[in-house]
Formats: structure tokens, C-alpha cells, sequence
């Protein structure tokens, strides 16, 4: 089989799904993944079930994909690593150029004593999941010994001896019958918004509240554990947005918003909730009950607000326009979520360069509707990278494109072109 | 085994399964309802089978061994098949009645509009004689990006190749499908004018010769308007057909809140059901746009390849009913998720089915069913106080978590690695499901000087078994009953739901149930 091996760029929920379903086929599986961990995005998010019921985020199903990828014999992971060119004879050869390992996986029991002892903040990365292992990872650009070689604490306390501080990147070859790029996506970066994101402690994205209920189980106010009572979601962050050329919805920010919503009105029933929506969006099969307990507890306004301002306690003075009474409001919250939309990832400039691909009118990498512009020369997409979807689309979508893969592999002809659906 | 693939249904998710699988050499059969299918001729070869005009009955058997009883042309007909893939299309049901309107010559359905402009053979002049188009779409009931696509697209050639004034009235405007932000501002552009309700809703006329009259107050203008539309688009509310949900039946297959036949349960994704070996793609299993389904359908065919590379399970490790001590009361044949039981002359397992979830031994009240390392006397030997431990001035109690193995015992090992601490005293029992934690295992934690149990379970809706943590709270709350009825406290035992990605949690819950049972010390069933 070694000449029906797939390379899959990206160890997100696409890249991992698609590595499962291949390798239970019986084809071996190289995953490449850029950052120190496995999981994408996807592996921070909260289950956020609510009165002891899944409301169907899909969370769990990205921690299980995960969970057998890196069990799975067939499949050989590279993390930290990028192509740094590829060439097609017949078969792919991919240059990969791993950056050093600094936490040895053999040795790493995952103690956390380098977290522990290391004294610059947010130097020790960790990860958030058990599978993700090491546990932990060296981030070289805030460590001291990578600036100036002035502190090697972790290293020399490390009772397992797992921490080279000197180690090498090193060089992979890797041969391959077809590519799947599954690189993701990237998540809008606010900060030219004029909500002071970066600037205003109290401003975080959804990403990073789903992190931080994965993390804490709750919310907290990251200026400091002062009284947390009132807290606003706005949504369309970087999504649906004509003056960025942002003319997509984003799907699921609606989705993550309410359930997060609905979470910490469970775990912190004295928080107030104000979600500012244009278009609340269908999410789940059971959406209509789910949104109208929602209205319940949450007090929705249907508008964007324009700007924030801090305020000397560091909450937010919001402001919107009130539809019904058409005055501009001004409104105080401890807390604002940032609902950040999905946007195409820094990735797919070097990966339609190299696969000559070309993006999107919006820049996502998509194939076409039929799967057959890119998959005739044996590179495929799927998840996120494509456009904005869900977990469960991402999933659907990573076995679509195995299908595409092994038909191709198998040298079969592609027979979409007969599809009516 | 048998590979031969059956395929329910006639429409494009159905060819679109049956076109993929073509490709791979495996033997198809296609059972539509009626007689048409959209597959060219040519395809009708040695591999492919269509049976028109044809309606289960009922199916026995399994994977590999599927036996179909089904009417074809009012004659009985029997099919042997290894796997099945529902490919049933949906149908819809107009809203007339949530708007308060009757149908009539200008109040239309969307499918009749979308046939007005689409199909050749339909009449156009309708839309000759009118200047004003309304569509009324997801203000009594929640639309789909699905519904809302067509809207917007029957409003846009309205607008561009009729030259009609277009108003799309809605709450919330569904544009979580690709391309239909682009879509929603191009009707924009060609100018359809939305008219978006928050709390408030129109009020809808229908009057002397079916005239129709729409009155609202508009949010942005803060204005009173009155409408009079020459035509009155109405929405339609995509469910499951009829036949499709009686499919549900005779698989034996869970189905979701509105009927499609897949149980809305997140191990299920994509294509899967409780059964192995029966997939169910695109319009059967949600409300898919055309782009979706034909995923499903690549999905479904690979769910088949995927089987057709010959797994062969074992016996040994499966749940083994005792025919001498069984006394075929049931139990096991009604509890059993994935239908894995058959009643033939004895009560038996079907090893390929079972996926060794632990529900049917839990539940056999004669202990007729057995599964290797489940039985309580297996799991009592798992149990074991720490002898070793340093004798402690303080009450360090010993905690049995039975725990199952896809969401709390995950949910253990993550709250390791972040660094929580457990309770020293705490012992994780890994279950394959909580549905497979019985009377007898909670009472050989007892006795093997547990101070407290806890029962671990998924969320509701998210156990692969569908029901053993429904089955796992009532055990609980029956012994829990016990309990209280004899005097022993009740609070020692306690059953909580947590997802695999719950580090925290678990360490919270099981922080917590070693306070209480701190506060209430040693078990007075513990052996000294």
C-alpha cells in the first residue's frame, strides 16, 4: 500500500477525520500539523450541554476523532511542521521542515513541573486535550533561552529529563499518492474594530470563551475576579460584513453564542445576557425549542452596537441603536464576547502557490461543486479551509473527500459529472 | 457475507449513493416507491438491480444478513441484502394555514412559484398580469437556509427576467448556506425589498376575491404600510415523507424530533444509525441543501466500502444469552439499541450487531446474559481498596466511579493532564456504557468497601447506546429508593452526566462527592 499513502496538511477536525476514515481503510495516513497541538480550533471548545443535555456542538466528536487518529497504526503524525515545497511525478514528494520538539513525547509524563517553574507568563503552552501529548509545549517566542540563553529552569527541572532547549528542527520527506489540504480556517481578528479588542481587557472573542469554560467551567472576568454580572455576545464580527468584503454568514457563530449563552445562564443564574444579533441563525435539529427557551433567559436586540469605551472600573460603555424607539442607547457590561467570524487562513496563500490553486472570490480554497477541478490532479480540500461550516459538516465533508481520495488512489474515473443531485 | 448494497428511494440523493457505488464493483439494488428513477439505462448492468413500484414490510436479520419482505405490484417479494442506504426524499407541507391565508389562484406555495419559473411545461401567463410579489417565509415558524435559498432566488429572476416588484417579509433571515449572504445582497441589488419582523408580526388579510392585504409596522422607518400584493408566496416546512418515517419502523432505527430517521445524537454523524450496517443519507436524515446531499451520498458509500472490507467480529468478546437460564421474558430484545437481539428457538445474540454495550446484561432479570469482563463478579475483583495506604487520622473515604468509557473516563484522564487533583480514595471502574452498570455492580462496590458510588454517564442525547444512561439514572434512583426504605444513606450513591471534554467537571464532581461523604464517614457496610 505504500503507494497509496495520503498526505493530510492540517491536524484540525477535517485533517483528523479524514486521517480515521483513510487509515480504516487500510491506507497509510502522514498528517502534518503546523502548531504544537492536535485538534484545530475545535479542541478548545466547551461541551456545552445544558440541563444534563447535549445540545449537539460536536464538541466531544472532535476529542474521539483525535482520540483515534493517535491511536490508529496506520497513521503517522508530524507536529510543529510545514511543507516547505512539493513537486508531483506521478506521486507527491513534500519537503516538511519540523521545528524542534523541545518536550520529548517519549519521556513527557505531562507533570506539569515546567509550567510549574517557568517564570515568564504564557511560555509553557498547554494543551486541551488528553491525547494532545506532550501536554505542554515550549512557545520560543516568549522563552527566555530562545532570546538571550539567560534561563533553562524547566529544563533542569524537569524530573524526566523530556526538555532540550538545543534541539534541531529537523527534515522529512514524505512520499504520497494524493494531498488533502485541510488547513482551516482563521478566526477574525477584531481588532480593527472599533470594540478595543487587545486593548479592553474585558473584550473576548468566542474562541476564547470557549476556551475558557473548557478551562474554568465558568466564566470569569479577565480583568479580575470583581463581580461578574452582565455580559453581551455581539454577533457578525467579521461576518456578513459588505466593507470588508466579508459577504458570507459564518454559520456557527450563532450556534457557539446561544449555547455558551445558555451555559452560563446555568452555571451563573445571576448573569444578565444580551445577545445583539441581525439574524438569529438555524442551528441544530431541535432549534426551535432550543431558541425559544433561549428568548427565555437572554434578552436578544436586534442590532450591532458601533463602538465601546472603557470605563475606569474597566467595564464597557456599549452603544447601540434601539430599533423601536430608534434612540441610541448606552449601556454598561462587565463583559463583551466578541463573536468573531471564520475567515480563510494565512495558509492557503502559500498552499495555492505551491498546488497552484486558486482561491475563492473571497479567498477560501474550495473545489468546485463537483469535486473535479482540483481532485483530477490529486490534491483535495475539506473542512473549514473551504468556507465557513460547522463540526458535523466538517466531519461529512472529511468523508466526502476520502471518497474523492480512495476513487482517485484506485485509479477510477470520477463520475460526477453524471450527479443531478 | 452478503455485500449486495439495497438503496431506498428515487431521487438524487438515491442515484447520486447509487452512481457513487457503481464505481467500486459492489451489487446494488434500488427499491423505489414508484416507478421512476433517474438513472440512464445504460447503468441498468449485471451490478444493478431496480425494483420499481416497491414497499417494505419488514426486514430481519443483520449486517451481512439482511432478509427484506416486500410488496412489489400487490406480489410479495423477498430480497436478501447485506447493507441498506434510506435515500427517501423529503416532502413538504405548505405554511397557508400558520398565516391565516387559504390557497388560491394569487396565494401560491413556493414549489408552485419555483415550478412557474423553472419547469417549461408550467403556465407563465400567471405572471404576466402582476407588478407585486410577496413571499411570506419564517415568521410564525423558524425557516432553513434551505427554504430561504429558494426564496431569495425565485425573487431575484422575478425581479431581473419579469420585471416585478419583489418583498421578502421574514423574522429571521436564514443565510447559514454558502453563498446565500452574496445571494441575499444580489436580490438587494435587483431590488427585492426586506421586510424583517422581530417581535411583531403583519397582519394578513385574505378578503373578498382572495385580495390579499398586509399590514405592518417596519422597525426601521417606524412607519405604518400597508401591502397589496398580486401574488402571495407562502413557505413550506421541509418533513420526513410518510414512507420514510414508516422505514424508521420496520429498521428499527431512532429517529429525530420531526421524524427524520436518524436519532439527533452526535455519534451518529453522518450517515450512521443505531444499526450497523444501515446508513440513512440527505433528505431521510435532516434538511439538507443539494450540496450536502450529495456529501451524504459520498459519505454512504464509503460507510459501505468501509464495511465491505470484511470486518469479522468475534463471539467471545459479545454479549452471550444462556439458554438454560433464559426465560424469554424480553428484556434484552426491548432494551437493545442496536437490534442485536433475535428470538428464534432460543433468544440469541447477533454477534455482528452487538456492539457489546453491557444494557442487556445490566437488565436480564435472570442473569441469562452475559458479557466476558462485565459480569459483576469480573468487575468486583476490579475493585480494590488501597491496602498500602498510610492509616490516616482523618476519614479518607473510597470512591467507586463507575465511569463510561466514551465521555467520564476521557473526562478522568483530561482532568489529570490540566493538573486537578482527585480524591486520593478514588477508584474509576471504565464501563463500555453506564447502561451496562447493574444492581450487582454497585453492590460489589458496596461491598468491597466502597464508602461511595458514582455512576458516570453521558448527557441525554449523546450516549451511543441512545438510552443506557437513561437506563443507568433509573437503576441509580431505584437503589437510591432502597436505600432510604432500609435506612443506609442514599447520598453514598449518586449518578451525574459529563462529556468527554469535561476536565474540570469531573474533577468538581468528584471534589464534591468526597465532601459529602466525608460528612457522612465510613460506609457501615465496610469490612474491617
Amino acid at each position: 500500500m505504500a503507494d497509496k499513502n495520503v498526505l493530510i496538511i492540517g491536524g484540525g477536525v477535517a485533517g483528523l477525520a479524514a486521517a480515521v476514515e483513510l487509515a480504516d481503510l487500510d491506507i497509510q495516513v502522514e498528517l502534518i500539523e503546523k502548531s504544537n497541538f492536535l485538534g484545530g480550533h475545535a479542541i478548545g471548545y466547551a461541551c456545552k450541554a445544558i440541563n444534563n443535555t447535549c445540545v449537539k456542538c460536536g464538541a466531544c466528536m472532535v476529542e474521539e476523532k483525535l482520540q483515534s487518529a493517535v491511536s490508529h497504526p496506520n497513521i503517522k503524525i508530524l507536529t510543529g511542521s510545514q511543507v516547505q515545497n512539493i513537486s508531483k511525478n506521478h506521486r507527491f514528494t513534500a519537503s516538511i521542515r519540523q521545528e524542534p520538539l523541545v518536550i520529548d513525547r517519549e519521556k513527557c509524563t505531562n507533570c506539569g513541573l515546567c509550567l510549574d517553574r517557568c517564570p515568564v507568563d504564557r511560555t509553557i503552552l498547554q494543551g486541551f486535550s488528553k491525547n494532545n501529548h506532550p501536554f505542554y509545549a515550549v512557545n520560543k517566542e516568549k522563552c527566555l533561552y530562545f532570546k538571550d540563553q539567560s534561563c533553562t529552569i524547566c529544563k533542569d527541572e524537569c524530573p524526566e529529563t523530556a526538555i532540550d532547549l538545543d534541539k534541531k528542527a529537523s527534515e522529512h520527506t514524505i512520499e504520497a499518492g494524493a494531498v488533502l489540504i485541510a488547513t482551516g480556517f482563521q478566526p477574525f481578528n477584531p481588532k480593527d474594530k472599533p470594540y478595543g479588542y487587545g486593548r479592553f481587557k474585558n473584550v473576548v472573542t468566542g474562541l476564547d470563551l470557549e476556551r475558557m469554560l473548557k478551562q474554568f467551567g465558568r466564566v470569569k472576568k479577565p480583568s479580575g475576579n470583581k463581580l461578574l454580572q452582565k455580559i453581551a455576545f455581539i454577533q457578525c464580527v467579521g461576518s456578513r460584513d459588505a466593507k470588508l468584503n466579508h459577504l458570507w454568514c459564518s454559520k456557527v457563530c450563532c450556534g457557539s453564542a446561544l449555547r455558551m449563552a445558555r451555559l452560563i445562564k446555568e452555571r451563573q443564574p445571576k448573569t444578565e445576557i444580551t445577545f445583539f444579533y441581525m439574524d438569529v441563525q438555524t442551528f441544530g435539529k431541535d432549534f426551535e425549542q432550543f431558541y425559544r427557551e433561549a428568548r427565555e433567559d437572554i434578552r436578544m436586540i436586534r442590532a450591532i452596537p458601533g463602538d465601546f469605551y472603557e470605563m475606569d472600573d474597566q467595564r464597557l460603555k456599549v452603544n447601540f441603536v434601539d430599533n423601536p424607539t430608534h434612540e441610541t442607547m448606552e449601556e454598561v457590561f462587565d463583559l463583551v464576547v466578541l463573536s468573531v467570524g471564520i475567515t480563510p487562513c494565512e495558509d492557503i496563500g502559500p498552499m495555492s502557490r505551491m498546488f497552484k490553486i486558486g482561491p475563492d472570490e473571497f479567498g477560501f480554497l474550495k473545489t468546485d461543486d463537483k469535486g473535479m477541478l482540483v481532485s483530477k490532479n490529486g490534491v483535495f480540500t475539506a473542512g473549514t479551509v473551504q468556507g465557513p461550516m460547522s463540526i458535523p459538516e466538517t466531519i461529512a465533508g472529511a468523508g466526502s473527500a476520502v471518497w474523492k481520495i480512495i476513487k482517485y488512489i484506485d485509479g477510477h474515473e470520477l463520475r460526477f459529472e453524471k450527479v443531478t443531485v | 457475507m452478503n455485500n449486495k448494497t439495497l438503496i431506498l428511494g428515487n431521487g438524487p440523493c438515491a442515484v447520486a449513493v447509487a452512481e457513487n457505488l457503481l464505481t467500486t464493483g459492489i451489487a446494488i439494488v434500488i427499491a423505489t416507491t414508484d416507478d421512476t428513477i433517474g438513472l440512464d439505462g445504460s447503468a441498468d448492468s449485471g451490478a444493478l438491480q431496480i425494483l420499481a413500484e416497491m414497499r417494505l414490510i419488514s426486514c430481519k436479520g443483520s449486517l451481512g444478513t439482511f432478509r427484506i419482505e416486500a410488496i412489489q405490484n400487490n406480489k410479495p417479494v423477498t430480497l436478501d441484502v447485506g447493507r441498506i442506504i434510506i435515500a427517501e426524499e423529503d416532502q413538504r407541507t405548505s405554511n397557508f394555514s400558520l398565516y391565516g391565508l387559504n390557497a388560491s389562484s394569487n396565494v401560491i406555495t413556493l414549489s408552485h412559484m419555483k415550478n412557474v419559473l423553472h419547469d417549461s411545461s408550467c403556465e407563465k401567463s400567471i405572471l404576466s398580469e402582476i407588478k407585486k410579489v410577496v413571499f411570506l417565509t419564517g415568521f410564525v415558524k423558524e425557516s432553513s437556509p434551505v427554504i430561504a435559498k429558494e426564496v431569495m432566488l425565485s425573487s431575484l429572476l422575478l425581479q431581473k427576467d419579469y420585471n416585478l416588484q419583489t418583498y421578502i417579509l421574514t423574522k429571521n433571515l436564514k443565510v447559514a448556506g454558502d453563498g446565500l449572504e452574496s445571494l441575499y445582497r444580489e436580490t438587494k441589488e435587483a431590488g427585492t425589498i426586506y421586510i424583517k419582523f422581530t417581535d411583531a408580526v403583519p397582519d394578513i388579510h385574505q378578503g373578498e376575491e382572495d385580495n390579499i392585504r398586509i399590514e405592518f409596522f417596519d422597525e426601521i422607518t417606524s412607519k405604518n404600510f400597508r401591502l397589496t400584493p398580486d401574488m402571495t408566496v407562502v413557505d413550506e416546512t421541509i418533513v420526513p415523507s410518510r414512507y420514510a418515517t414508516g422505514l424508521a419502523k420496520i429498521f428499527h432505527i431512532e429517529s429525530d424530533v420531526n421524524g427524520f430517521v436518524q436519532a439527533d445524537n452526535v455519534h451518529r454523524y453522518s450517515v450512521l444509525t443505531n444499526r450497523k450496517g444501515i446508513m440513512v443519507a440527505g433528505p431521510s436524515r435532516d434538511i439538507l441543501a443539494d450540496d450536502d446531499q450529495r456529501i451524504d451520498a459520498e459519505n454512504a458509500a464509503l460507510a459501505v466500502t468501509g464495511l465491505a472490507s470484511g470486518e469479522t467480529e468475534t463471539k467471545a468478546k459479545k454479549a452471550q444469552v444462556h439458554a438454560g437460564q433464559c426465560i424469554r421474558c424480553l428484556t434484552c430484545y426491548r432494551l437493545c439499541p442496536y437490534h442485536a437481539i433475535t428470538l428464534n428457538a432460543c433468544v440469541e445474540v447477533v454477534p455482528n450487531a452487538c456492539e457489546r454495550c453491557g444494557i442487556c446484561a445490566a437488565h436480564c432479570p435472570r442473569g441469562a446474559v452475559r458479557i466476558t469482563d462485565l459480569e459483576p463478579g469480573a468487575i468486583s475483583d476490579l475493585i480494590t481498596t488501597d491496602t498500602g495506604r498510610q492509616p490516616q487520622k482523618t476519614f479518607m473515604p473510597f470512591i467507586v466511579a463507575f465511569c463510561c468509557h466514551r465521555s467520564a473516563a476521557q473526562a478522568r484522564d483530561l482532568a489529570i493532564c490540566m493538573g486537578h487533583r482527585l480524591p486520593q480514595g478514588l477508584q474509576v471502574v471504565e464501563v463500555p456504557c453506564s447502561g451496562a452498570v447493574s444492581y450487582d455492580h454497585i453492590f460489589a462496590a458496596l461491598d468491597n468497601n466502597a464508602d461511595g458510588v458514582m455512576v458516570l454517564t453521558c448527557h441525554k442525547g449523546n450516549c451511543h447506546s441512545e438510552q443506557g444512561n437513561i437506563y443507568a439514572g433509573q437503576t441509580v434512583e431505584q437503589i437510591q429508593e432502597m436505600f432510604s426504605r432500609v435506612g443506609f444513606e442514599k447520598e453514598r450513591l449518586l449518578i451525574q452526566t459529563l462529556a468527554s471534554n469535561m476536565g474540570t467537571e469531573f474533577a468538581r464532581i468528584a471534589d464534591r462527592f468526597e465532601e459529602t461523604i466525608v460528612k457522612i464517614g465510613p460506609s457501615r457496610l465496610k469490612k474491617n
